[in-house]
């Protein structure tokens, strides 16, 4: 006999706490503060929310979806929705689970405006708009009324509150790895372990609940807990992760779990499944009473934390497991109105200490009655498989426990890929067809009494462990045994016999608030597979993911239409088992960005950065015409750093070139440069870019930005697949700067820098040379995309800003400015350049976007070649050309269409690419795509449809500014 | 998540691979290839459920194109190796 101490002393608040026992988890030294709706409780360190709440009396924790019921504590597992509250700025928290802290503030959810006095809990009133299947039945009509219908269900629906101002949480993942991973730390789950932590295996345990043992923590015995916790001690290679929640299967013994705020993800050998068993609700009237709570959770509450969640309680059981309950609540000192046990006269008989507690066999419960809470049962003798409702009995109480039976855990078994299998004669669900790999374990295997699941355990252990290479595995004699004694388990689940009478308020669902009437008339209304009944009447689709309601709707489901459970089957398991948050999944935010080595310049001097694919880069410095009048006037500098740039050395790079561009590169010279389209065997442009042979056997190739990483692959592929005779490659594009130095003034800045001469006839338009450039080993292009002469500088990416320094000081004395993307794409616009991507899409063809230019069609195999070399020979359909409209009062944007007036009506016959007001010639300059027929029509009207109204522009072949390219090339 | 064994690198997570595709060589000459099997090589694709040849890059590695043999159905994956004129993809490749 303990001595009693200051711990034992129950303090005020705690109406529905015992004394100090065995085997609880709260530490009643320590006391903590919290409050929940607003008014303040108390709570022991160690329990959960739903524990010290329930200590103080509370019973309704939220109310329900749907009709807004109040709702109580059920399962106390983790796995049904009546106990989500809030905290703080965190949703829909299982407050059976989350422990209290100091301070915390709990507020429920889906009440307003509180949980006592809910406004929208006439759950009489909503039935009546909210039958089965109402998503498409009512709120549809009249249509004008939505807005109304919308703002009602918004604030009628819906569990927590999500605040839009909550900063991301601190998120993070984590690798683990393990030679067999064990789901679930009960009784099979910690044999599992041990035995292949001793065949040598690495084991990696998880387990949702707080600490390991299972069941064996709330069953009343400490011994076997003891013994089976000891074993971890003993074992080997075990590293055990508890409140840790297994949230899916992937390929390949890939894991999902939850700890708090971090990911795991989990990479096993073989997994053992010990996940156990869920408890069934039953079905009668009004069961979401507060105060109608499944035995294990019952169990859980007075076991672990001390508190029992009534003062007068009844039990209703199918099995011996509710019987124990039972014994706890009266060894527990609860006062035990009856035990119903659905059975006959002999079962129960076991039960110790019940013999002045009225027993009542072969009787169901017919209704919970009460308002708020349970007040009574009314219960009913079973005549056969049917009830006797002439008889009904009501028995007081304030606590309905039941005891239905189980459903095999066995979500992530399923979702792994094994089948499920009935056993209509002991009611219970077994798995067959698991993969390789896959092991089950206790209770989810139907084994149901300790020992027979620590032998499981040990049999699925040693199976894993041989999986994953260590030892030889159960013998198959051991397994046949384990089989016999789980066949001679007795039946424990409820046959659910049929209630009388018609009632809307049997839930079959909490979730969703789903009732027995909604379930048969959607059936009654064609919805009759299970799939088509949850997608209709939204079972199994809220929190709880069918734990509570699954087992209960395929049998509900199967006796309406005459089946059998096997028959009716069962819904697919998806991932997550259990809910888990956004933040978990999203982790860490981590947006790669790319930035060039210019990139604190270009803040430094307020530049408007914009994102490029993964870079950043500047969009413009201020005044983006200025910077296109500055580069056609005087001369400007362009950050290029972005550009793919590819190098490729070898003999056959040539042949490679030859096969991979639409144009001839076998003749190119050292020293030389040229434009080069990609495209792929269908003839579309994938990519543009221009390639310089910089010796004999090198070459440097640039891609546009965007495309760079694909470039890369896509010559791999080739060069890996057969072509990559006497090439390599390799991508360079990280390790150079590149700077644009375009203008009339270009050559006189870049002069300065540089002892390499650079007179037109010494670096000509389309040549490459290594120069020097401020004391940096510089590659020299002279190409242009602007229009205007330029100088393509690339240099080591570590010598980017001293070169980039060293121009706009020389520049200095010319005018020379920075500009950014837009100011080059309105000048490359007034070029009529193209840019891959914007002005070309997944259709487009070289010769269709008029660059006939750009293609050899002559030469040997490239890629392309059949496709191209047939639209030209049968005409190509459409074209992308030039348009121009006078004036600057509209500038038609990007992705607009074109139409022409047909017979009576208007026809979208080409769209706008691109459009911009052109500061140099003072008109609008664009790109569009028109049928080839129209777009040969030089000079003529199209019309655009803009906002409803349509705006006219004129064809323009050719480019816009300096058609003939003289200043290229000066 | 799959687990792919890169040829060159051992088994690794799926996510460090991109998908090529099923294997669907070019035809040796496309000018002297046939309209049906030139058609059949651009558009269309065996989609077959089984075994089936398909290229994987090891985007997040060593940068290997390479040939995995898949069950499209399972996802389990049989051979993978490094394509060479002697060791081109056959899974799925026979005209059925």
């Amino acid at each position: 006999m303990r001595v009693p101490t200051m711990s034992d002393v129950i303090p005020q608040g705690m109406s529905h706490r015992l004394a100090a026992r065995d085997g609880e988890v709260v530490d009643r030294e320590a006391m903590l503060r919290f409050s929940f709706g607003g008014r303040l409780y108390t709570a022991f360190r160690g329990d959960t929310i739903a524990a010290a709440l329930t200590a103080a009396g509370v019973s309704t924790f939220s109310r329900s979806f749907k009709y807004h019921r109040p709702r109580g504590l059920l399962c106390c597992s983790g796995h049904c929705p009546n106990c989500l509250v809030q905290i703080g700025d965190e949703p829909n928290v299982r407050a059976c689970q989350r422990r209290v802290e100091e301070g915390m503030t709990v507020s429920p959810q889906n009440a307003w405006p509180s949980l006592e006095r809910d406004a929208l809990s006439l759950s009489g009133l909503l039935a009546r708009f909210m039958p089965v299947g109402f998503y498409y039945k009512t709120f549809m009509r009249p249509r004008r009324l939505w807005p109304l219908f919308e703002a009602f269900l918004r604030r009628a629906a819906g569990l927590g509150r999500v605040d839009e101002r909550s900063p991301h949480g601190a998120f993070d993942k984590q690798y683990l790895h393990a030679d067999v991973a064990v789901v679930g730390g009960g009784p099979a789950g910690l044999q599992a372990a041990r035995r292949a932590a001793a065949a040598g295996a690495r084991v990696l345990l998880c387990d949702e609940n707080q600490e390991v043992g299972g069941h064996l923590r709330f069953g009343g015995d400490p011994t076997p807990l003891a013994g089976a916790r000891a074993l971890l001690e003993e074992a080997g290679d075990i590293q055990v992760y508890t409140d840790t929640a297994v949230t899916g299967w992937y390929r390949d013994h890939w894991l999902a779990a939850v700890r708090g705020n971090r990911l795991f993800k989990i990479r096993a050998g073989a997994v053992v499944f010990a996940t156990g068993a869920y408890e069934r609700p039953l079905v009668f009237d009004n069961n979401d009473l507060p105060g109608v709570m499944l035995a294990g959770g019952v169990a859980r509450l007075l076991q672990l934390y001390g508190v029992v969640p009534g003062k007068r309680a009844v039990v209703a059981t199918a099995n011996d497991d509710g019987w124990q309950v039972a014994e706890a609540l009266v060894a527990a000192g609860v006062e035990l109105a009856a035990v119903v046990d659905e059975r006959g006269v002999e079962s129960g008989t076991a039960a110790t200490g019940l013999d002045h507690v009225p027993q009542y066999h072969g009787h169901v419960v017919a209704a919970a009655v009460g308002s708020g809470r349970v007040r009574s049962v009314e219960i009913v003798p079973l005549a056969g498989d049917r009830v006797d409702p002439g008889q009904r009995q009501t028995l007081p109480c304030d606590l309905l426990v039941t005891s239905g039976g189980w459903t095999a855990a066995a979500d992530l078994a399923y979702m792994a890929g094994g089948k499920s299998r009935h056993d209509e004669a002991t009611g219970e669900t077994r798995l067959d067809d698991l993969p390789d790999g896959i092991f089950l374990a206790g209770r989810v295997n139907g084994r149901y009494s300790a020992d027979v699941e620590a032998e499981d355990g040990r049999l699925a252990g040693a199976a894993a462990a041989a999986h994953a290479g260590y030892g030889e595995g159960p013998s198959s004699t051991a397994a046949s045994q384990v089989e016999t004694r789980a066949q001679q388990q007795p039946r424990r689940t409820s046959d659910c016999p049929p209630a009388s009478g018609k009632s809307a308020k049997r839930f079959v669902c909490y979730c969703e608030d789903v009732t027995e009437v909604d379930v048969t008339t959607a059936i009654a209304e064609g919805f009759d597979s299970v799939e088509l009944l949850k997608r209709y009447s939204t079972i199994s689709m809220g929190p709880c993911q069918g734990k509570m309601c699954a087992a209960n709707a395929l049998g509900l489901c199967a006796r309406t239409q005459g089946q059998t459970v096997a028959e009716t089957g069962r819904t697919t398991s998806r991932p997550p088992v259990t809910p888990l948050t956004l933040g978990a999944l999203a982790g860490q935010v981590m947006e790669p960005v790319q930035v060039t080595p210019l990139h604190q310049w270009h803040l430094d001097r307020g530049a408007a950065m914009m994102v490029a694919g993964l870079w950043l880069r500047p969009e413009h410095y201020g005044d983006p015409t200025a910077e296109v009048l500055a580069v056609r006037q005087r001369v400007g500098l362009i950050d290029v750093s972005t550009l793919g740039k590819i190098k490729l050395t070898g003999p056959g790079v040539p042949a490679l070139l030859d096969r991979l561009y639409v144009n001839g590169w076998r003749k190119l010279g050292i020293g030389r440069v040229r434009y080069g389209v990609m495209c792929n065997d269908e003839g579309v442009i994938l990519d543009d870019g221009v390639c310089a042979r910089v010796r004999e056997e090198e070459w440097y190739m640039s891609t546009t930005s965007s495309g760079a990483g694909s470039v890369h692959q896509w010559m791999e592929w080739w060069i890996q697949s057969g072509w990559g005779e006497g090439v390599q490659l390799s991508d360079v594009t990280d390790q150079h700067a590149a700077f644009n130095l375009t203008g009339p003034r270009a050559r006189d800045v870049l002069q300065k820098l540089t002892e390499r001469d650079l007179a037109n006839d010494k670096l000509p338009y389309m040549r490459t040379r290594t120069a020097t450039v401020a004391g940096a080993p510089s590659r020299l292009l002279r190409i242009g995309f602007t229009g205007e002469l330029s100088f393509e500088i690339h240099t080591p990416a570590s010598y980017g800003l001293q070169v980039w320094e060293a121009l706009m000081e020389a520049g200095g004395e010319f005018g020379l400015v920075p500009f950014g993307v837009e100011a080059q794409r309105v000048l490359r616009l007034e070029k009529a350049h193209i840019i891959v991507g914007q002005d070309t899409d997944a259709m487009s063809d070289p010769l269709s976007a008029d660059m006939d230019w750009a293609v050899k069609l002559d030469k040997a195999d490239f890629l392309g070649q059949r496709e191209l070399l047939r639209i030209h020979e049968k005409g190509r359909r459409q074209r992308l050309v030039g348009f121009t409209r006078e004036g600057g009062d509209v500038v038609p944007e990007e992705g607009l269409q074109i139409v022409e007036r047909r017979e009576e009506r208007f026809e979208a016959v080409g769209w706008v690419t691109s459009c911009r007001f052109s500061p140099v010639l003072q008109k609008v300059i664009g790109l569009c795509w028109l049928p080839d027929e129209v777009a040969g029509r030089q000079g003529e009207t199209i019309r655009i449809h803009r906002n409803g109204r349509l705006v006219e522009a004129q064809i323009h072949h050719g480019p816009f500014y300096d058609p003939d390219g003289s200043r290229l090339k000066t | 998540m799959l687990v792919i064994e890169c040829p060159h690198c051992g088994p690794r997570n799926a996510s460090e691979f991109r998908f090529g595709g099923e294997y669907n060589p070019r035809p040796a000459e496309p000018m002297q290839s046939g309209e049906e099997e030139w058609t059949r090589y651009l558009y269309l694709r065996k989609n077959r459920m089984g075994m089936q040849s398909e290229w994987w890059y090891h985007n997040a590695g060593c940068g290997t194109w390479f040939l995995a043999e898949r069950h499209t159905r399972t996802s389990q994956i049989g051979r993978t190796y490094i394509w060479s004129p002697q060791a081109r993809g056959d899974a799925g490749t026979d005209n059925e």
